[in-house]
């Protein structure tokens, strides 16, 4: 008799140390009162845990917890925050992002802290990240890094092509894209990541594109867009980029054969780490201008989050991040360009050629449309565009559809 | 509780752990999800419940009229009507010449055809990747010494659902073959020396013996790769992401996308249960075949 009551002591036990597990890791995100949790994603999360030992020395009674989150998995991993109001403190953002978030209440308003710390004004910031801190009059975000794309392109290949200087205008950029792609078959004059989001947005604001969504517009069948997604579809029609998937741009890039693409920041230092060799003969340009120049305002904003335990704590930490100096070093460690314009006055900054292109890019950027169904409205207009270049579908129908589905998208 | 009742209570004791987890990780959540599957839950609904409204089975006729689900469900009856009957013959033909002999030869083959199965599916995704390649892939080389033109593997709609297919039968293999190699293994010698003095040819034993005693084998396969390649997921997932125009697009990863990467959870839960019906259905169909044959 006594054996089987262990049996059931067993039993009772084994599950129950079970359920303990369980419980204690979707818990482990809440510490003690002088911890800050942080969430950042990707590389840089890595690098964050390094770097927040400063912020540790100035504040010897403060800690932090940085756990990295890979890119891929940290959409999930916010949905399953929101759902279980289990979150860090401090939360990096895409800036793509903050709207859909805010609208769920998960981050905190800021507004009323922008007096205690000066660093949180929206005077500090390009003009590009001031609309991503915003949702509906509430701050919710602190522009933490930027980037945004520009033109990279091999000035040895151009030269050849005729051109000493870098495509200024939509008309040249073509010229010189189909002068490249007329080398041989094999060659191409520019590359277009058809799976980037933001590409299509970008010509269309260069365009004149606009949306209005204060009245739920998004204007999508305005002859400003469809005339730019002309254009865009226009480079795989005739052939200049290449339509299918092909060889990894860094290796093009190198060969020669897709001399011309947009990009971030982050590629400098794939380049200057996979094609070495390449040194010298490439170069970057700020974006071909059409009636603007525009370029998209990404990046990464830090948002408290709504039922953070250690709000003080999160925000000395969002201040101490977004300190000028403390944004030098950390360009320094992890090549990631300042959102404070601030910074950017800095020598560091302006010597270097490559940088100082981003600087003079960064003046003329517009983020993704601030509404919660961005992400959905672009894979739209990706599947969309992806029926016209790889399907052969007629671009103006598909136009007008897509059109009618985001804007049912925007209403509901 | 009744003294009887208290008496009786050992069997309960056992299956209870098993009883609990089953509940409150699998029972539990289906509820929820089928609740769930009625309302219109989103971001925001998950972060303040009182914004969640009801609304019936609105999701489920958007879905009937919602083209990208119906391609969804047509690549995976592709996948299905394809993949399981390649994946059945494949594996137990495997198992069948594995079955002949035992030196080392043929143990290291079993390794070499099991290994795929415990793979990482990103490991997999990533060379894969690289032979898929239309431009510099290991197959288009191939294909170019005997000249023929570049195939683009993952780039044309019903190419790249053949690809994938493909793939999923490689990885595929090696769990039905170990299952139907211990089947094998399980018939007693005594019916082979029968047939034999019965002057039964090779094709005959087959016919005749292994495989009608295969078949409680060969039924457990079928049911659970069917099942398997109706939730048809990963391979499309990570080498794909439903693409060229949807081509590649499964149940499963349509739910993924509409759940998790737009937030959509009401629409997402319906999908699944729609998925959660035919794979009843498929199943009940397989059990219905299976009482009308005679039992060994």
């Amino acid at each position: 008799m006594v054996k089987k009551k262990l049996f059931g002591l067993m039993a009772i036990i084994v599950l129950s140390s079970v359920l303990v597990a369980c419980s204690e890791e979707s818990g482990s995100s809440d510490g003690d009162e002088n911890t800050i949790s942080v969430w950042a994603m990707g590389e840089k999360g890595k690098k964050l845990k390094k770097f927040s030992k400063k912020f540790e020395e100035e504040n010897p009674d403060l800690k932090v917890d940085v756990q990295a989150i890979p890119w891929d998995r940290a959409h999930d991993k916010l949905l399953t925050a929101v759902a279980s109001g289990n979150g860090p403190d401090v939360v990096q953002l895409g800036t793509t992002w903050v709207a859909e978030f805010a609208e769920a209440g998960a981050l905190m308003d800021l507004s009323e802290y922008v007096e205690d710390y000066p660093s949180f004004a929206k005077e500090n910031y390009f003009n590009g990240s001031v609309s991503t801190m915003k949702y509906d009059d509430q701050i919710v975000g602190i522009p933490w890094y930027v980037d945004t794309r520009v033109l990279y392109y091999r000035t040895d290949l151009l030269k050849e092509a005729g051109y000493e200087e870098p495509p200024k205008t939509w008309k040249e950029l073509k010229d010189a894209a189909s002068k490249l792609a007329d080398r041989g078959e094999e060659y191409y004059g520019l590359d277009i990541d058809r799976n980037d989001q933001i590409t299509p947005f970008i010509f269309a604001w260069q365009n004149g594109y606009k949306a209005n969504l204060e009245e739920n517009d998004l204007n999508f069948d305005s002859p400003e867009f469809k005339e730019a997604i002309k254009y865009y579809t226009s480079y795989f029609e005739e052939g200049i980029a290449q339509a299918q998937q092909g060889l990894d741009i860094v290796q093009a890039f190198k060969k020669g054969t897709k001399p011309m693409f947009f990009s971030g920041p982050w590629m400098i230092n794939i380049i200057n780490d996979q094609a070495p060799d390449l040194e010298g003969k490439w170069a970057t340009a700020v974006m071909p201008k059409k009636v603007t120049n525009t370029s998209s305002m990404g990046g990464a904003n830090l948002s408290v989050f709504h039922n953070s335990d250690n709000v003080d704590g999160a925000l000395k930490f969002i201040s101490f991040m977004t300190q000028v100096d403390t944004q030098i070093e950390w360009l320094k460690a992890s090549n990631t360009l300042p959102s404070r314009t601030e910074a950017w006055e800095k020598p560091i900054m302006k010597e270097d050629p490559m940088y100082a292109t981003f600087g003079k890019q960064l003046e003329h950027t517009k983020p993704g449309l601030p509404t919660p169904q961005f992400e959905r409205i672009a894979q739209e207009l990706l599947s969309t565009i992806e029926r016209i270049v790889v399907g052969g579908a007629d671009l103006e129908e598909e136009l007008k559809k897509f059109n009618k589905t985001a804007q049912n998208l925007l209403e509901e | 509780m009744n003294k009887n009742q208290f008496k009786n209570r050992h069997p309960y004791m056992f299956i209870a752990p098993a009883v609990i987890l089953l509940t409150v990780f699998s029972i539990i959540p289906i509820l929820i999800a089928f609740v769930i599957s009625f309302t219109d839950l989103n971001l925001k609904g998950l972060a303040d419940w009182s914004t969640i409204t009801f609304i019936g089975l609105e999701n489920y006729k958007e879905l009937l009229s919602d083209e990208t689900f119906l391609k969804s469900v047509y690549n995976t009856a592709f996948y299905v009507v394809i993949g399981v009957p390649l994946v059945i013959i494949s594996s137990l033909s495997i198992a069948l010449m594995l079955n002949y002999g035992s030196n080392w030869l043929f143990s290291t083959f079993r390794a070499v055809f099991y290994m795929p199965s415990i793979t990482n599916i990103i490991a997999v995704a990533v060379i894969w990747g690289y032979l898929y390649n239309t431009e510099y892939g290991l197959f288009n080389y191939l294909l170019s010494l005997l000249s023929v033109e570049n195939i683009p593997w993952l780039q044309e709609p019903t190419l790249a659902k053949l690809s994938l297919i493909i793939l999923a039968v490689w990885k595929g293999i090696g769990i039905n073959m170990i299952i139907f190699l211990a089947a094998l293994q399980g018939i007693p010698k005594s019916y082979y020396e029968a047939a034999r003095m019965d002057g039964a040819n090779r094709l005959q034993v087959l016919f005749h013996v292994t495989l009608p005693l295969l078949r409680y084998a060969t039924f457990f396969v079928t049911i659970t790769t069917l099942i398997g390649w109706m939730q048809f997921f990963e391979e499309p997932f990570v080498m794909t992401d439903g693409g060229p125009l949807n081509g590649t697009l499964s149940i499963a990863l349509f739910i993924y996308k509409e759940g998790f990467q737009f937030s959509e959870f009401g629409y997402a839960a319906a999908g699944s249960f729609v998925l959660f019906i035919m794979i009843i259905i498929v199943t009940l169909i397989q059990f219905k075949f299976r009482k009308s044959e005679t039992e060994y």
